[in-house]
Parts: structure tokens; sequence; C-alpha cells
């Protein structure tokens, strides 16, 4: 009997801390990553509040961190700023109403018929009263400057075109690598992965020397950044040989046996199995021609009117170098790429998956 | 006779009798000819082309009075104090950033491998996020947060306020942790359960678990991040290319390089330096590649006759 009870006894003891302890841990994990998360986004929230705060608010360091503008008193025909007033019965809200160097005259706005209050004191070292009022007049600015469709149009074009291109030239030399039995194809292989390594740099300018007037004569077209995208990129071709190698052969075999030719196999039985991968390809490929500022900057200098998004407005920002116009342009190049990445979260964070690096 | 006619007939006709494997091999190469015309055209041509500039003192602004200067670029560089120092610059921008961004990109994937986590993939894609904001935007909003950080942090604590740029080198890193952040997670999730369970019973504590089967398990992941992260430092992209922000690069070799190329027109002398750039660059991916022998762990499957 006794050593029946005790360790039951135990058990349910011990079973009950547990269940404290994997409730306590669960509630800190999830607490620490609440508070990772929000100080890791943090710098987010401040751009929103940036852009819809007046200028002037910016210039008054004892300004409150929302966007808001200065409280406001009509009298006589004309609006006057409310200032916190020290004085004997302590901070009064009044507005200004004839400011001088020593001493000034104020109205109490609830006080109307005391008329002016003469203040010994400089109203400049006062605080001015504000009130919570976000404006969209940052925005109005910027779309009045740069002519955002216009460059929304140019990428968007760019981005299709060259979409296309990648993606077959892609998936056409992807599937080459991962199904046929060539000789050598180890060192081609490993020929497309160092190129990955090759910084941009060294190819700038035979290349450019290609596309300029000596040779092609593209500058000042979108060629120079379409065309490249046709003959497939490394990364991408990377990619999606990993996926296309984990579809099993016996498929290719049974269409084979069915007559069917490799473009046959590749097009009714391996992309079908790979939408995915595929959807994630085309993605990391917007996501580069969205933000290519480098070419875009090197070929299309001459013609503006063909410019790409990113680099028109980080070159249109940097005369208006204040904090809400800044954050106005991140705002404008940051929100479409990261709708995209919200609606196709589940590829995209499913098939950026590298699972076996080969060696 | 007859059939030796008949063979002689069909040798006519087909004149070239490939075998299966040659003409598998055809067309496997046509399905790969894009990349290997646009790699001739596009990658090794430029490169050799870069090469032979390297040689001359050619200037954007007087191509006619170029002149072959044999190794002159490359023995100027040694001369060159400030193209060492941005060499220099990069390596310790590697060594900087890379420990702490895979230290928070483990620490991050170990703890979303917890079921216990609520909301995982919306939280994924948060964090997923930050890395594919433009770098035009992360610029904009380092620059517009300073004004806040100074009100809220730096002045209630008395602190100098924030100088230039000194905190947009670990604040782009850690908005850059996504793809590394990603693969060493995926890494994580395919480890199998099995492995975790043998380790529990033999009474490994999590500690252990994490350092002696998760380390090694994940290592190619690692590896495979290292090797991104080496290439960017130097200024190539993997995966996600966030652009550039004007002729301000991250990588202070790349920047000076620019510097050269653009502002002083000496492409030779550029050529040069990115030549360099990329032979130190390669000789550390090769010395990587040496050390993964030693510490990655590679599964022996039927991959043995594959890169």
């Amino acid at each position: 009997m006794r050593f029946n009870r005790k360790p039951s006894r135990g058990r349910d003891a011990s079973r009950l801390t547990l269940r404290l302890w994997d409730f306590t841990g669960t509630a800190m994990l999830n607490l620490f990553m609440f508070l990772f998360l929000i100080a890791y986004l943090s710098p987010l929230p401040f751009m929103v509040i940036a852009s819809l705060t007046p200028h002037d608010q910016f210039l008054d360091p004892n300004a409150p961190i929302l966007p808001s503008k200065r409280v406001k008193f009509n009298y006589e025909g004309k609006d006057r700023i409310v200032y916190q007033v020290p004085t004997d019965q302590g901070i009064k809200h009044w507005a200004l109403y004839k400011p001088s160097r020593q001493s000034s005259q104020f109205i109490d706005p609830e006080n109307l018929q005391a008329g002016p209050i003469l203040w010994q004191g400089q109203w400049r070292t006062l605080k001015a009263d504000y009130e919570f009022a976000p404006t969209l007049d940052n925005f109005k600015d910027f779309f009045a400057i740069a002519q955002i469709p216009l460059y929304l149009k140019n990428t968007i074009i760019v981005a299709l075109i060259s979409e296309i291109g990648v993606l077959f030239s892609s998936i056409a030399v992807a599937y080459g690598f991962s199904r046929f039995r060539i000789p050598g194809i180890k060192y081609i292989f490993f020929l497309l992965i160092a190129t990955i390594m090759i910084p941009s740099n060294i190819t700038l300018v035979p290349t450019y020397f290609l596309y300029s007037g000596h040779m092609l004569n593209w500058i000042g077209t979108w060629l120079p950044l379409i065309v490249p995208h046709f003959f497939g990129s490394a990364v991408l071709i990377f990619l999606l040989r990993q996926n296309f190698k984990s579809i099993p052969r016996d498929l290719d075999e049974a269409a084979m046996l069915d007559g069917a030719g490799p473009l046959r196999i590749l097009i009714s039985v391996i992309l079908p199995q790979s939408i995915p991968v595929v959807t994630t390809v085309a993605l990391l490929h917007f996501f580069y021609i969205w933000n290519e500022t480098r070419l875009s900057s090197l070929y299309l200098g001459i013609s503006p009117h063909l410019q790409m998004i990113s680099f028109a407005v980080q070159r249109n920002q940097t005369y208006f170098f204040t904090p809400e116009a800044l954050m106005v342009g991140a705002m404008v190049v940051m929100v479409i790429p990261v709708i995209v990445l919200f609606l196709s979260q589940r590829f995209f964070m499913q098939d950026m998956i590298i699972t076996q690096i080969e060696k | 006779m007859d059939a030796v006619n008949e063979s002689k007939l069909l040798m006519k006709i087909r004149p070239k009798k490939l075998t299966r494997l040659q003409q598998e091999a055809r067309i496997g190469l046509l399905f790969l000819s894009p990349w290997i015309i646009g790699f001739v055209v596009l990658k090794a041509l430029p490169i050799l082309a870069a090469f032979i500039l390297s040689l001359t003192d050619f200037h954007m602004l007087t191509p006619e009075a170029t002149k072959f200067i044999g190794l002159g670029n490359y023995l100027h560089f040694f001369r060159d104090a400030e193209a060492g120092s941005n060499l220099f610059g990069s390596l310790s921008y590697f060594l900087l950033t890379v420990p702490l961004e895979m230290i928070v990109a483990l620490v991050l994937a170990a703890l979303f491998t917890s079921e216990r986590l609520k909301n995982r993939r919306f939280s994924q894609t948060l964090i997923f996020m930050t890395s594919i904001i433009p770098a035009t935007s992360i610029f904009f909003i380092f620059l517009g947060s300073l004004q806040y950080a100074d009100q809220l942090i730096f002045r209630p604590l008395n602190l100098p306020p924030i100088q230039g740029f000194g905190l947009l080198l670990p604040f782009m890193t850690l908005w850059s942790i996504g793809p590394g952040f990603l693969i060493i997670y995926s890494a994580m999730e395919s480890v199998s359960r099995e492995i975790y369970e043998a380790a529990r019973v033999d009474g490994a504590g999590p500690f252990a678990r994490f350092v002696f089967i998760t380390l090694p398990m994940i290592s190619p992941a690692i590896f495979f991040t290292l090797v991104i992260n080496l290439t960017g430092a130097f200024g190539g992209a993997v995966l996600l290319d966030r652009g550039y922000i004007l002729n301000f690069s991250l990588s202070p070799m790349e920047s000076y390089i620019n510097n050269v190329m653009f502002q002083q027109t000496d492409l030779g002398y550029a050529s040069a330096l990115a030549w360099i750039t990329f032979a130190v660059m390669i000789s550390l991916t090769i010395f990587l590649f040496r050390s993964a022998k030693r510490w990655v762990y590679f599964p022996e499957e039927d991959e043995v006759n594959e890169i």
C-alpha cells in the first residue's frame, strides 16, 4: 500500500510542475518572440509616423513624437499659436497676441473679456501646444515632384519582359542540368556556381563597352536591363535544379515510354510539379528588378523618362533630405515588394529552401 | 551480302548513328545552350577583357592615349594605402557582420523549431520581410529614424547623438538575416526527430542536443550561409539582391572601386582592383571549401558523384 500510494502522488505532483513549467516555457518563448519582433521592426512604425508628420514639427525640439499640429486660436480674425505659459496660478494655455522680446501680450481663450494679458518673460522659451493631426501633405508633395506612375509603369514593363526571358531560359537550363547525362557536366555546373560569386564590378566596364555606341549602341534603352536575363540567371538555375532533381525519374520514364520527347516531359511532367519553386524564382527575379539601381543609373541616366522606380526615387530624395520626405520615399519604394511577399508567403517561405548542399 | 548492303544503306541514310548516350548529351547541351552562350558573352569574355584592361592605363575621358603598362596597376595597388585599407575594411566587414548575423539567425531558427511558438509562419514572414526591403528604403528609414532614436533613447539617457553611419552597419546586418535564417531554419526542420529522441534517452540535455546534434547536422546550411555572406561582403549578391544606395555600398572595397571607376575614371586601375578583390575572394572561398571537409557533415547518399 505504502509503496503504491506515494509514487502515484509524487507522479501527480511532478506532472503538475511539469505542466506548469511547460506553460511558463511556452509563455516565455512567445513573449520573447513578441518583444523581439517589436524591437526588430520598430523603425517601421517610425517610418509611418514621420511620413504623416508636418515638416515644422521636426524643427521644434519640444514637439511630441506623434504627428500633430500647433493649437491655434482665432482672435480678431487672425490665427494665434497657443503656448503653455507659466503663471502664478500654474501653467495656462494662452494664445500669443503681441510678441516682443522681454514681455508679451497673451489672450486667454477661456476668458476673452480680460483682453490682452501682459506676461513678463521671453515667449520664445515657451512650449507650444500641440494636438494630434496626421497630414498627407508629404505624400502630396512627393507625388507632385516624382513621376511615380511613370516609373512604376517602366519598372513593371521591364520586370514582365525580363521575367518571361529569365523563366524560360532558367527552366530550360535547370532541366538540362538535372536530367541529362552529359560528359563533364560536373565541371559546367561548378562553373555555374562560380559565376554567382563573380563580383559585378569586374564585368562592369567591358559590358558597358559592349552596350555602348562602340558595339551595340543600347545605352539609353531598356535592352541592357532586359536582354541578359534571356540567358538565365545562375542563382535561379541553381534553385530550380535542386527542385527538379527531387522529382522522381520514374515519371519521366513512364512518359518516355508513352513516346514523349524531352520538351514534352519538361512541360507535362516536370513543370506541373514545380509550380511552387517556379513561383519563388519568379518572385526573386521580381524583387531583383524592383531593387535594381546600379544598372539603371548606368544605362538609363541619359533617358529619365525610361527610369526605374528605385533609382528614380533615390535620386529624387537626395535633394529632399528631411526626415518626413525620406520616409515617404522609403514607403513608396518598399510597399509593393512587401505586399507581394505577404501575398505569396506560402510559396516563398517554403521553397527558398536549400536542404542539400552538395560538394 | 544482303545484310552488309542493308547496313551500308543504313549508314548512308544515317551517316552518324549516335548512341543513346551521345544523343542524350546533345539534347542536354541544347537545353544548356542559353546559359552557355550567356556565360561566354556576358561573363567569360568580359572577365578576360577586364584582365586585359587592367594591364593598361585606360581612362574613360582619354581612350586614345591608352598605353600597355603591364603589371603597373597591380604594383600601384601595393603602394595605394587607401585601396589596401578598403580591402581590409571589406574583410573586417565580413568578420564583424557574419558572426552577428549567424548567431542571430541560429538562435531565431532554434526558437522557431519549437512547436510551442504561435503564429510561426506569420512571424517568419515578418522577419524575412526586412530582407526584401530595398536598400533605398533601408537607407532612408535609417536616416529618418535617427531623429526619433535621438529623442527617445539618446537624449533621455544623456548619450551623445548618433554620429553618421555608425549604427547603419549592424542595422543593415540584422535586417538582412532573412535568407540565412530561412536556410538554417529549414535545415533544422529536416533533422530527423529520432536522433533527438535517441539522445534524450541517453540523457542529453537541450543544450547538449543543440551542440552535438543540431549544429553538426545543419553544418551544410551554415557553410552555405557563410559562402553567401562572403560573397556579399565583396560585392556579389546571392539569392536576394536589394540594390545599392547610390554610389555608396556597404562593402568598402566596392565603394572604392566605384569611386576609382566613376570619379577618377581610371578604368584600368579599377579593373585591376576588381581582379584583386576577386582573387582574394576566390582564395577565401577555396579556403572555406577546403576547411569544409573538417567540419561540414556531408550525408553519404547517392550524391557522391555530384558536385
